[in-house]
Parts: C-alpha cells; sequence; structure tokens
C-alpha cells in the first residue's frame, strides 16, 4: 500500500489506513510529519473525523488540563506576589532602622557619581575660556610672585619663636646657629 | 479566551485530540498524555487559535506532539547500542556510516536507489543528494519545514545503506555458493 502520492500528500487508502489505525510506526510517524505541515491532508483528514469515527477518551481530558493551567496561573500569580512582598518588607526594614539612609549616604560618598562631576554649575561656566588658577593659592602670595623674598614681620615672629626655643634647649649661643 | 471559555473548549475537542493521537501513537496512556499537552500547549497560544478552524488547529498540534514523540521515540530504537547494520570496520573518524556507504555507490547506481525511494522521501533526496541543493533550499523547493526535510534525509540515508547492506550481504552468500 502506498501511503503518499507522486505530489506528496496521502493516498485515500493511505489515509483509510491512519484512520483506521492499520500503518506501521514508521507510518504513523511519516503521517505525523506530513499532517504537521499539509493543510489540504489536514482539511481531508478532519473532514473525515465525524461523530462516528471519534473515540472517547479513557478519562476525561478536562479536569486534568484545567487544574494544570490553575496550578500553573496561581504559581505565577503567588510567585510574583512573594516576591513583591518580601521587596516591601525589605525596604521597610531597612528604612525604619535608619540602614538605608546610611546605604544612600555611603553610596554618595564612595561611588563616582557622573551626574554631579559632570554637571557645570554657573560659577565653573565662568571660568570656562580662562588660564586654570590654582584656586586653594591665596591671593597675597599671588602678588608676590616675582619679587624678593624680604623679612615679613610673621617670619620674624616664627623666627623669635626658634630662638627661643634653641635658647632653651642649648643656652644663649644657639641664637647664633643658622 | 477565559479559563471558562478554554475549560468548554477542551470538553468539546477532546474527543477529536484523543482520536488522533490514538490514531498516531497507539499506547492509550501515551494518547492520553499526548492529549493533555496538545491542549496546554493550545492554551500557551491560544492567541493564535483562528476563528472558524479551532479544529483543524487542536488537531495539527496533536500531530506535532504525536510526530515529536514518534520521532524520538524511533530515534531511540535505532540508534540502540549493538545496531551493527550500519557499523562499518575502519570507518574514519567523523565520517558518518550512511555516508561513507553512500560514497562508495557509483553514481548511476546511487542515482537509481535514489530514484527508486518512496514519497516522502525521493523528493528531498533527489534535490540534496543530485542536484546538490542545500537542505533549507530543498525544504523550501518542497513546501515543507526544513527540520522534517532534515529528517527525512537522515532516515532516507539509513534506508540506502541499509539496502546496499543487503545487497551485498545477498552477493556474498550468492559468491559462496557458486564460487
Amino acid at each position: 500500500m502506498e501511503l503518499f502520492r507522486d505530489d506528496g500528500c496521502f493516498t485515500e487508502e493511505g489515509l483509510h489506513a491512519l484512520l483506521c489505525g492499520q500503518l506501521d510506526e514508521m507510518g504513523r510517524l511519516e503521517a505525523a510529519e506530513h499532517l504537521a505541515y499539509c493543510d489540504r491532508c489536514m482539511d481531508r483528514y478532519t473532514a473525515l473525523l465525524t461523530a462516528d469515527a471519534l473515540e472517547t477518551p479513557p478519562r476525561s481530558a478536562r479536569s486534568a488540563v484545567m487544574t494544570t493551567i490553575w496550578v500553573r496561573l496561581m504559581q505565577s500569580t503567588l510567585g510574583r506576589g512573594a516576591v513583591a512582598a518580601v521587596a516591601a518588607v525589605l525596604a521597610l526594614t531597612m528604612w525604619r532602622s535608619g540602614s538605608l539612609m546610611q546605604l544612600m549616604q555611603h553610596r554618595q560618598l564612595t561611588t563616582w557619581q557622573p551626574s554631579a562631576s559632570q554637571s557645570q554649575t554657573e560659577e565653573t561656566d565662568q571660568r570656562l575660556g580662562k588660564p586654570v588658577e590654582d584656586d586653594d593659592r591665596p591671593v597675597k602670595e599671588n602678588e608676590n610672585l616675582g619679587k624678593p623674598v624680604e623679612d615679613t614681620p610673621h617670619r620674624k615672629d616664627k623666627l623669635t619663636m626658634a630662638d627661643a626655643v634653641n635658647g632653651l634647649l642649648f643656652g644663649s649661643d644657639a641664637r647664633r646657629l643658622p | 479566551m477565559t479559563t471558562m471559555e478554554f475549560s468548554a473548549m477542551v470538553q468539546k475537542y477532546q474527543a477529536l485530540v484523543y482520536t488522533v493521537c490514538h490514531q498516531l501513537v497507539p499506547d492509550e496512556g501515551e494518547a492520553q498524555d499526548l492529549t493533555q499537552e496538545t491542549f496546554l500547549a493550545a492554551w500557551r497560544a491560544i492567541d493564535r487559535c483562528p476563528q472558524g478552524f479551532e479544529k483543524q488547529w487542536l488537531a495539527r498540534i496533536a500531530a506535532n506532539k504525536a510526530k515529536d514523540y514518534l520521532r524520538s521515540a524511533w530515534v531511540r530504537r535505532v540508534n540502540t547500542p549493538g545496531d551493527q547494520v550500519l557499523a562499518l570496520d575502519a570507518a574514519p573518524p567523523g565520517c558518518e556510516p550512511e555516508q561513507q556507504v553512500l560514497d562508495a555507490l557509483g553514481e548511476e547506481e546511487l542515482t537509481g536507489m535514489i530514484l527508486a525511494l518512496r514519497e516522502p522521501y525521493r523528493t528531498p533526496c533527489r534535490l540534496v543528494m543530485l542536484e546538490q541543493y542545500t537542505a533549507a533550499q530543498a525544504a523550501k523547493l518542497c513546501g515543507r519545514p526544513e527540520k522534517t526535510v532534515s529528517a527525512q534525509l537522515s532516515r532516507a540515508r539509513k534506508m540506502l545503506a541499509q539496502q546496499l547492506c543487503t545487497q551485498q550481504e545477498g552477493g556474498r552468500v550468492h559468491g559462496t555458493v557458486s564460487g
């Protein structure tokens, strides 16, 4: 018996053999493969599956299928709910204990924050295009640059203090030391 | 579709799906399991169900489930250890035994054997082995899924190799008797 015609579709006798369960394992595999993609043969096959040709399953599939669907739905819903609840409890606990604030402050100190380092304030905008200056240096010292060093009163005070210490440690001769 | 509507659909088509599964897989328990798998797969893809073609759509899912089951069962049985039919002495590593047998054939002999194959193997084998199309191109030309064509080609190679082995054994016996 030929299961397939030359065009690749079921022969009439092949289709009849499938309906009567007369195909061997290889024939059933070939038939299943063909029904999986051929619309024409699927239409022919389902047209023959009328009410009197249908078999009654040994036990109803509905209860088993619907139970499985319900279990999967509940697992999905409960799973998401459980994750949300745990996250909420954790966040609340951290907030109440203050560890959340500590953690956030710690992160602000330790982590590199692109928004803070890259944003330009008005001050920085004003300095754009000007020569770079050492902002920490006092303005007075900048004025003295390039001039001969003078003994300032501040310098004298310092020497006086040094002389006093040397005098205490090494006697009056120590004042002559460089 | 709500779960209640789907439940009604299961009730309506469970006999059809079970019949398709049982006609393709004779074992009652397996057919029952495949019926359940079919409806679960249908539930997952219910948005793609074409209106008015639920019967064909469910029958197709059932046929696909049966195909997967039969294919794995066939592969398990064919590739069992101890199957010496296709094992060749001194086969180089990386070379399929079936391919080695086919490579040893003359062009005319191979063409004759391929054209003598029955459908659904003849057309993909002709396209791939004789006309040098790839499996993907052959699948497109045949209007079949690529995976199906690959499986059919693999099975056809085994068939050809088995035919050749049978012929060789027959020739050897014949030679011994006549010699």
